[in-house]
């Protein structure tokens, strides 16, 4: 119900439409509903495959879009993930806390900064997508583990796929900040009630990242080939969530303060309770290493973890999942201080949940990621009209709306917002995203742009469309003129003599019809498959005590957990 | 419970030092997120003050910039601001600054000369700006003097122009706006050559305008091997001036990088033109020309602006030829400020060491861009 009443208003006033990166999942929505079986979109880069992206809540766009438009499809697989969250975190959460404390995490979810973060500002569809399926499969694999109990041997595998075929990173280190803490718990646990042996915790736990393993490489299959055959890399891209976040206060408050919101009021409490207690010491190690990932450059940690892959990573995502596993200790922080507070606590609980969640949808609009708004329509019906999409185009000064213009027109450009599927080398060369953006890239974005315009003739790159000045002289020089306007002379359309129509490139990495056919199997049956083994219900189960944690000691938090 | 609260500490104590440890000394992307600052930054010695200086000139902190000369009470901080990005709308006004080095020359124990090179970055290319920077000791911390280059002003005056102007009367607003009903102006290619480079093959030219109407033009060379194959396609780009008046001439130079010229039998040319409306104005004069021999070998002369209109960016082109007048080389440099009516402006291109020796004359022709020119 706090779901509801919070993000169902803040979706139907499509909020996230202001975001980062929410064009970006609905313009790979668009290509799923024209081209469901073929990943090959010819829209960016001059063609590129959306094989290198998980494609699970883009596909699931897709197909609710067939109903609502694309617009409001996005918002309804937000809003599902953002219910499954508050179900994943209470599940999650009753692995190492109490139903009542599982109970606060689940609500303080809704109220979650990172979550309204993501969802608002940064538009990361799949991790907030992929977060819920994984926090969901957890408690599947711990009974697993500790059981041997079968249907959740399944329903978890599928969970894991499913989690995967939304956002692969999710999976990867997930298993590093949330798998490993469940595993370190089962042996915790292993000699309460019926005994678990070391050869039966390894053999399961083998068991279970073998399967899912290979799920997630036939699910993924295309996606594989394309990372196997085109690796990545291109020059890194810096990246503000990569800033020390002291040196850079700006970037501090984006990346730290804002997701993490009152969450940072109650880090003594997590340091504190997640040591005392020793059941809860693997939950305080994965926060606090995704704790500290997320800080980005503030600290060496992020790099030494991940080495080059910092250089090719954003930093938010570690933030949230720092937050997810922060959830179980503030819901004991919660459960505790209503328990001897009561309505005080409620009141100021409430107070500081709200202030979060206030902040991080605010922020979208007082830091919104596009400065300037408008409509990109008349260009997109510039480009439909005349044989003008017989040529290719590049924006400048667009902004992120490079993905909502791409929705609408016909015609093909050599510009994108995917930089891990870009294939072309001008664009792969410099170290620098979108051309449309060339100039907060510094002189990397300024070469890559100057690169694709000096090659416009091998690239059918007839029209450029400005809406910053700042490029004017750069066209002028190299040969191209204005040949029409539009938006009352705000976006200026310029054009270059003796370019020949738009032929196809990047053929060989164009995947096999076969692996379109995988594309469009695979990863959204895994998610109906998830759906399906989830709906059966689990036998019942003597219910093992509950975890009773009035204070910090371990004599309070009796091992054993809430049986479904 | 003691081994939970040592454990607690030693996570915060961890925590606080990794901190630290990435604060005092930032990693290379948050140094440069930061805009080149870290806390490990003093005055302690000439080099770190004008590094320092360089970095604040970076962020554009103008204010604290300012406040760090030795010299700040012999002029404002709008002056310096101005002195570093333009009085008028240049390339200056819109770089960022890509990088600097700083070269100490000599130093005292009280003062010090140190070089101070910005790399900045344009639209059109990157730009170095040279400054000999004196450092002065005051009191424990040293102190840049800023040797301030100071833009002249133009005073009110009225300025009569008598420029030629070509307009062109399109067909109707329902047609096609490519569509256009008169022929497309004559140019002709009155030189061209290839040459090898280190970086790959050079075509060199010199495009005229045989006609009687201005034209807009770009040429494409592809050079193609024995069998007749393309190697590779390039076109012209900015290293050439495309807007052409009747009889005007333009040199052109295509680069094609990481090709050799062995494997080269034949060379396309296609140079390509429009008719557009043009005007003969702004006339941009070049005085005081000189061939300066290496080492440093350049070309340097004054731009001076007889039109009354400023010229934000102006590009030169120069053709360099040997003594029997066969063309040996193409440079280009754009003029970082701003060209002022009647103003003379010093400009240097430089010249490859290798080719000066076979240069004996030269020419060049300016090409503009003025901000007035947005529709």
């Amino acid at each position: 119900m706090a779901a509801f009443a919070i993000h169902a208003p803040l979706l139907l006033m499509k909020l996230p439409l202001k975001s980062y990166d929410t064009n970006f999942h609905i313009f790979f929505a668009s290509h799923y509903v024209h081209h469901w079986f073929n990943p090959w979109n010819a829209k960016w880069y001059a063609g590129f495959s959306q094989a290198t992206y998980p494609p699970l809540p883009q596909q699931w766009v897709a197909v609710v879009s067939r109903l609502t438009g694309l617009d409001m499809a996005y918002m309804a697989v937000q809003f599902a993930g953002i219910l499954l969250l508050a179900l994943g975190v209470y599940r999650f959460a009753a692995l190492w806390v109490n139903e009542r404390a599982a109970s606060f995490a689940a609500l303080a979810s809704v109220f979650l900064g990172s979550e309204s973060f993501l969802v608002y500002s940064a538009g990361q569809l799949s991790t907030t997508c992929a977060a819920p399926l994984y926090l969901n499969a957890l408690p599947y694999l711990f009974e697993w583990v500790r059981y041997g109990r079968g249907r959740s041997f399944f329903k978890g595998a599928a969970l894991f796929t499913a989690a995967a075929a939304a956002h692969h990173a999710t999976l990867l280190f997930g298993s590093m900040f949330f798998a490993i803490p469940v595993l370190a718990l089962t042996l915790l646990d292993r000699h309460e009630g019926k005994p678990l042996t070391t050869l039966a915790f390894v053999l399961r736990t083998a068991v279970m990242t073998v399967v899912v393993g290979m799920a997630i490489a036939v699910v993924l299959l295309p996606f594989w080939i394309a990372l196997f055959h085109y690796p990545v890399t291109q020059t890194p891209i810096p990246h503000p969530s990569r800033a020390n976040y002291i040196l850079s206060p700006q970037w501090g408050l984006n990346y730290f303060l804002v997701p993490y919101g009152a969450l940072v009021l109650a880090l003594p409490f997590i340091f504190l309770r997640g040591s005392a207690v020793v059941r809860l010491r693997p939950l305080l190690f994965g926060f606090w290493l995704a704790f500290m990932v997320g800080l980005g450059g503030t600290t060496p940690v992020a790099h030494l973890v991940l080495g080059r892959a910092f250089e090719v990573l954003t930093m938010e995502r570690f933030s949230y999942w720092a937050t997810l596993l922060a959830l179980p200790f503030v819901g004991l922080l919660a459960s505790e201080l209503v328990s001897q507070y009561r309505t005080r606590a409620v009141v100021g609980l409430s107070i500081l949940a709200a202030l979060s969640c206030g902040l991080a949808v605010a922020w979208s609009s007082y830091r919104p990621a596009d400065a300037e708004d408008f409509k990109v329509d008349s260009v997109a019906a510039w480009l439909n009209r005349d044989g003008h999409d017989n040529y290719r185009y590049v924006t400048l000064g667009f902004g992120n709306k490079i993905a909502r213009l791409a929705v609408f027109t016909d015609a093909s450009s050599v510009d994108g917002e995917w930089n891990s599927g870009r294939m072309l080398p001008e664009l792969m060369k410099y170290g620098a995203g979108a051309l449309t953006s060339s100039k907060y890239f510094g002189a990397a974005g300024l070469d890559a742009l100057r690169a694709i315009l000096r090659h416009a003739n091998r690239y059918g790159l007839k029209w450029v469309l400005v809406r910053d000045p700042y490029y004017d002289p750069l066209l002028s020089f190299a040969g191209w003129r204005r040949v029409d306007q539009l938006e009352d002379n705000t976006i200026v359309i310029w054009s270059k003599d003796g370019v020949p129509p738009a032929t196809a490139v990047n053929a060989p990495q164009m995947p096999p019809h076969w692996q379109g056919i995988l594309w469009g199997t695979l990863p959204f049956g895994s998610s109906l498959v998830a759906l399906l083994l989830v709906l059966i219900p689990d036998k019942r189960h003597r219910t093992a005590e509950v975890v009773e944690a009035a204070t910090g000691s371990n004599q309070e938090f009796v091992p054993g957990r809430r049986v479904s | 419970m003691k081994k939970g609260r040592l454990l607690a500490l030693i996570l915060a104590i961890a925590t606080v030092a990794l901190i630290a440890i990435g604060t005092i000394w930032p990693g290379p992307s948050a140094v440069a997120l930061a805009g080149g600052v870290s806390l490990m930054q003093t005055s302690s010695t000439p080099e770190a003050a004008v590094r320092n200086l360089a970095n604040e000139i970076g962020r554009r902190a103008w204010e604290e910039a300012y406040l760090s000369l030795e010299n700040k009470g012999e002029f404002s901080e709008q002056e310096f601001e101005r002195d570093l990005t333009g009085s008028y709308p240049s390339l200056r006004t819109y770089a960022a600054l890509d990088g600097f080095q700083v070269l100490p020359q000599h130093a005292t124990a009280d003062q010090a000369q140190v070089e101070l090179r910005l790399r900045w970055s344009t639209v059109v290319g990157d730009f170095e700006d040279r400054r000999n920077l004196q450092v002065l000791r005051s009191g424990g911390r040293w102190q840049p003097v800023w040797p301030l280059v100071k833009e002249p002003r133009v005073p009110p005056q009225v300025i009569t122009v008598n420029y030629l102007r070509w307009d062109v009367i399109y067909r109707g607003p329902g047609d096609d706006w490519g569509a256009q009903d008169v022929e497309t102006p004559h140019v002709r290619i009155v030189d061209m050559h290839p040459i090898q480079r280190a970086a790959g093959v050079v075509v060199l030219g010199e495009l005229l305008n045989e006609d009687v109407v201005p034209a807009y033009v770009t040429v494409r060379a592809t050079l193609q091997a024995k069998d007749g194959s393309p190697i590779a396609s390039e076109g012209s780009f900015d290293k050439i001036s495309h807007l052409l008046l009747p009889k005007q001439v333009t040199p052109f130079l295509i680069e094609f990088p990481g090709t050799s010229l062995s494997r080269v039998a034949s060379i396309r040319m296609d140079p390509v033109s429009q008719l557009i409306s043009a005007s003969a104005d702004p006339v941009i004069e070049i005085q005081n020309q000189k061939l300066n021999p290496a080492p440093d070998a350049s070309f340097t002369g004054q731009l001076v602006d007889q039109s009354g209109e400023v010229v934000n960016i102006a590009h030169v082109l120069a053709t360099f030829y040997d003594k029997s007048g066969q063309l040996v080389w193409v440079a280009d440099r754009y003029m970082d400020r701003a060209l002022l009516p009647q103003t003379p402006v010093a400009f240097t291109v430089p010249i490859p060491e290798d080719l000066a020796r076979k240069i004996s004359s030269e020419r060049a022709i300016v090409a503009t861009y003025s901000q007035d020119d947005r529709w």
